[in-house]
């Protein structure tokens, strides 16, 4: 086990890498230099003045050494200040993590508890009403504009039924509400969007419960479970299910970075100020520093989700380090 | 039974493409007035018989909009999917045949490409290019080649130890031979189910870029455009939300059951 980690720990690195580099390379594609808006357009800033600027942001060392220099500081959490308002990249986020992760942790659990029995019903009946049901839902998840359906909630439930506002997060009188009322306020706020996210989202994962379920029920074990006479019941719960749920620790793992960087889109829609807004508001204002911090922090991410679900069934089923150790004698 | 129905759902798709493909040829045609035309006079009429799907904020037609939006859209899905299959081809073919230290270099950078989340990186590169109908094609095209470089790494792998490549090297064929001549031909095929679902992400990705402001610019009509338009007249004017995203939902379904359909017929065992 300490083996298979260490090897997939450094196996990171190369990719690793290769996220900075194109993370800093995107950035330094770009025409102009974010000093622009305060220099080169601005008539009363004199080249003496654009030079110190620059100097300041360290735009007139080689690229080389701004690269070792940004990757230097990003391994120690500073991702530099916003362009827009000078204020730390980090402050920004910690501002917004908050809110993203509230969203994304309960839009997540909700689909988890949803995705078992859904996807499980439809296994142990193929064919079935059910099954079908669930088939016409996994193919209108996968091409329905999320954007669009939670534009559709917006005008049914918000405009023309009045039960949920439609944007934001606060009423206008967040300020003066007492502290139960400000918690029931804000859950008013998100029911919409986690619904459209929950909606869209779940599709996919009863189909992947689904077909990971159909998979175990086909083996021998459970001809030998129901050939020796357990209840149906045993079988599909305790010998069934148990194995199908491998599968489920791999979404978990590659659902950990939405929990940070959040839906940029579910966010822009709703006007959330989320991470996801955050990100769509700095493209909007070529606020670079932010752009990037979000990138590598998101890759990042997604690498070491990756890692935590490969190391999660490592640890669940014996049979994947094993088998690798095997191969590589 | 099951069989049966998927392949009349794909064959639903592909008549449904087949349409939207004529009227996305026909468009000058069919459209009843310039989709640019403003007519502010006119401005959020609910559909009529003079306006058969209504107007938008600016007295536009917006059917007229929709047919133009059709050509947008599936030129977009269709260019950003060659672009990705060109990319995803190369660099498949590269690190296939020639292995070693290319190989995983390459097959790296795949995996960095996957790990950055998608709408990060498009809207990342987005906020450096000028958004316009040519550079989110392009965009769209380098952001989604990793599935195919993998496919075709795979088919390549198992390609090159076959006779007729192990012959070909023998006879001397050069490694650009090899590969334009015998490995590439063979090696598309699993590559045409991944580019019919891709069109269908595709255009729903370019939906939403265009959506959020970032994609095809505004007088030129999209689908995601005119849902960017009707949200400042939501619940005032529903004919702007809900016709456009209808017409995203299904296009966008079409490819999928299309899609699905080629996969299944690929698979059957005399294929």
């Amino acid at each position: 086990m300490v083996t298979y980690l260490i090897r997939r720990l450094i196996g990171l690195i190369p990719a690793l890498a290769w996220i900075t580099v194109i993370s800093f390379a995107i950035i330094h594609l770009a025409p102009g230099k974010p000093t622009d808006a305060a220099g080169a357009f601005n008539p009363k800033a004199s080249l003496e003045a654009r030079q110190r600027l620059e100097k300041l942001y360290g735009l007139d060392r080689p690229i080389p050494v701004q690269y070792l220099d940004w990757l230097g500081r990003t391994l120690r959490l500073d991702f530099g200040r916003s362009f827009l308002d000078d204020r730390p990249v980090i402050e920004k986020i910690q501002e917004r993590l908050p809110i993203t992760l509230l969203i994304n942790s309960v839009a997540l659990i909700l689909m988890l508890g949803l995705c078992i029995p859904l996807g499980v019903f439809a296994a142990v009946r193929p064919d079935s009403l059910w099954d079908r049901c669930t088939t016409v839902w996994v193919f209108l998840g996968y091409s329905i504009p999320s954007f669009w359906l939670a534009l559709l909630c917006m005008a049914y439930f918000g405009v023309h039924l009045h039960w949920l506002p439609i944007s934001g997060l606060y009423s206008l009188d967040h300020d003066w509400m007492g502290p139960i009322a400000r918690m029931m306020d804000i859950a008013h706020h998100i029911i919409l969007p986690i619904g459209v996210i929950v909606f869209v989202g779940l599709a996919g994962l009863s189909r992947y419960v689904r077909s990971s379920m159909v998979e175990v029920l086909q083996k021998d074990y459970i001809r030998t479970a129901r050939a020796k006479g357990l209840s149906e019941r045993r079988v599909l719960f305790h010998h069934g299910l148990r194995n199908a749920l491998l599968s489920i620790i791999t979404i978990l793992g590659l659902s950990l970075p939405d929990l940070i960087t959040g839906s940029v889109i579910m966010e822009t829609v709703f006007s959330i100020p989320g991470m996801g807004r955050l990100f769509y508001d700095a493209v909007m204002a070529r606020d670079y520093s932010v752009i990037m911090a979000l990138v590598t922090i998101g890759a990042i991410l997604t690498l070491f989700g990756n890692l935590l679900a490969d190391i999660a069934y490592a640890y669940t089923d014996p049979r994947i380090r094993v088998g690798t150790a095997l191969t590589e004698c | 039974m099951a069989n049966l129905l998927k392949n009349h759902l794909a064959r639903a798709g592909a008549f449904i493409l087949a349409i939207l493909a004529l009227i996305a040829t026909l468009a000058p045609w069919l459209a009843p007035y310039d989709p640019l035309a403003v007519n502010l006079p006119e401005a959020l009429f609910p559909p009529s018989s003079v306006h058969w799907l209504g107007t938008d904020p600016l007295g536009r037609d917006v059917l007229s909009r929709l047919i133009y939006g059709t050509r947008i859209s599936l030129v977009i899905g269709f260019i950003a999917v060659g672009v990705a299959v060109v990319i995803g081809s190369a660099i498949g073919v590269i690190a296939g045949f020639f292995g070693g230290w290319l190989d995983s270099l390459l097959m790296r950078l795949v995996d960095t490409m996957l790990s950055f989340p998608s709408i990060f990186l498009l809207l990342a590169i987005i906020a450096i290019v000028e958004p316009s109908i040519y550079t989110i094609m392009i965009v769209i095209g380098m952001t989604s080649w990793m599935g195919v470089a993998r496919l075709v790494r795979a088919e390549v792998l198992s390609l090159k130890e076959r006779e007729f490549v192990l012959a070909a090297k023998g006879l001397g064929a050069s490694s650009s031979r090899i590969i334009l001549k015998h490995l590439l031909p063979n090696a598309i095929g699993p590559v045409w189910v991944a580019a019919t679902l891709g069109v269908g992400s595709a255009i729903l990705t370019e939906s939403i870029l265009s959506y959020l402001g970032l994609g095809v610019q505004p007088p030129t009509p999209s689908w995601g455009n005119i849902l960017n338009e009707g949200r400042i007249a939501l619940g005032l004017a529903w004919w702007l939300t809900l016709i456009p995203g209808v017409c995203i939902l299904v296009t966008v379904l079409s490819f999928n059951l299309l899609g699905e359909g080629l996969r299944e017929w690929m698979h059957r065992p005399h294929n």
